[in-house]
């Protein structure tokens, strides 16, 4: 998801900067409406991978709180005791 | 040598070098394919992100900008005509008399047929694509300066308004030269064109053997 991000940002700024380099009436048009719509599609395809990166990772992390015996929850060094 | 003279050339050069940045972040990832740590993750936000934010406002402030100057209008050839006597030191029609007048400078085409109003802006930048859903529909294939188009008009009358920003219409010299047509001026009874005429000669519409209806 993240590749097809990126692909879709190098279109839309390779028309953007086309249409300021060539500022051609049609070129404008097209880099202002598809351009910028592309450039929003690869932004929001971004932030929704992350979102799912970011859930992926919670929901790993879960069970490592619920289980104390764990190595992050025994390094970190709990509040609670250790179980006798 | 690139040198930036105006606001307009600052922003593209904003806009261009954002663009580089943002092509540059997603190369970098492509290549790389690095794992979505938070340094990725901040990286491909700016890239992705930021970058093309800054490219999207600066890169349409920068050609919106562009869009008001003559270049620009006459870069539809079917304009040729139009462009090229507004460009003539020696002719004496009055778009070219205007584009001399550095008031107007490169906008002089946009600072007379710009709407003058409220929205002015909006509905002109609206013409301005029927323009080219026209050009691309009507005038694509015609010949060198537009011949074998249909004939070029305005979409509605010229009105005086857009030459009473620069020439006021109660002027002491303005009253006395314009005698009993003033008020009618005035009221939108009379056009200036009506009169000062000679605006856009080398125009297909005035060519020998042009069609009625057809623009001044």
């Amino acid at each position: 998801m993240v590749l097809f991000s990126v692909i879709g940002t190098i279109v839309a700024m390779i028309f953007m900067a086309a249409s300021i380099i060539f500022p051609q009436p049609l070129l404008l048009v097209l880099a202002m409406s598809i351009g910028q719509g592309i450039a929003i599609f690869a932004l929001v395809l971004y932030l929704l991978a992350v979102a799912l990166d970011l859930q992926s990772s919670s929901a790993m992390y879960i069970p490592s709180e619920e289980n104390p015996a764990t190595p992050d929850s025994s390094s970190a060094g709990g509040s609670e005791p250790p179980a006798a | 040598m690139f040198s930036i003279h105006s606001t307009e050339q600052l922003l593209k050069a904003i806009a261009l070098a954002c663009a580089a940045l943002s092509i540059l972040v997603c190369v970098w990832y492509i290549v790389r394919r690095p794992h979505l740590n938070r340094v990725t993750k901040s990286m491909l936000l700016l890239g992705l992100g930021a970058f093309p934010l800054i490219v999207s406002l600066t890169g349409n402030i920068a050609s919106f900008e562009y869009t008001l100057s003559r270049p620009f209008c006459g870069s539809c050839h079917v304009m040729g005509p139009y462009l090229r006597d507004a460009e003539d030191p020696k002719s004496n029609s009055l778009a070219a008399m205007h584009s001399r007048n550095h008031k107007f400078g490169e906008n002089s085409c946009y600072t007379c047929h710009a709407d003058y109003q409220m929205f002015g802006a909006i509905t002109t930048k609206q013409n301005g694509m029927k323009h080219l859903f026209k050009y691309i529909t009507e005038y694509a294939s015609t010949g060198p300066d537009g011949e074998g188009g249909p004939a070029i008009h305005l979409y509605k009358p010229f009105k005086s308004g857009a030459c009473m920003q620069c020439h006021s219409a109660t002027a002491k010299k303005w009253v006395e030269t314009h005698g009993d047509s003033a008020e009618a001026i005035r009221s939108g009874e009379m056009n200036c064109i009506d009169c000062h005429n000679d605006i856009h000669p080398l125009a297909l519409s005035r060519r020998p053997g042009a069609g009625k209806g057809a623009a001044k």
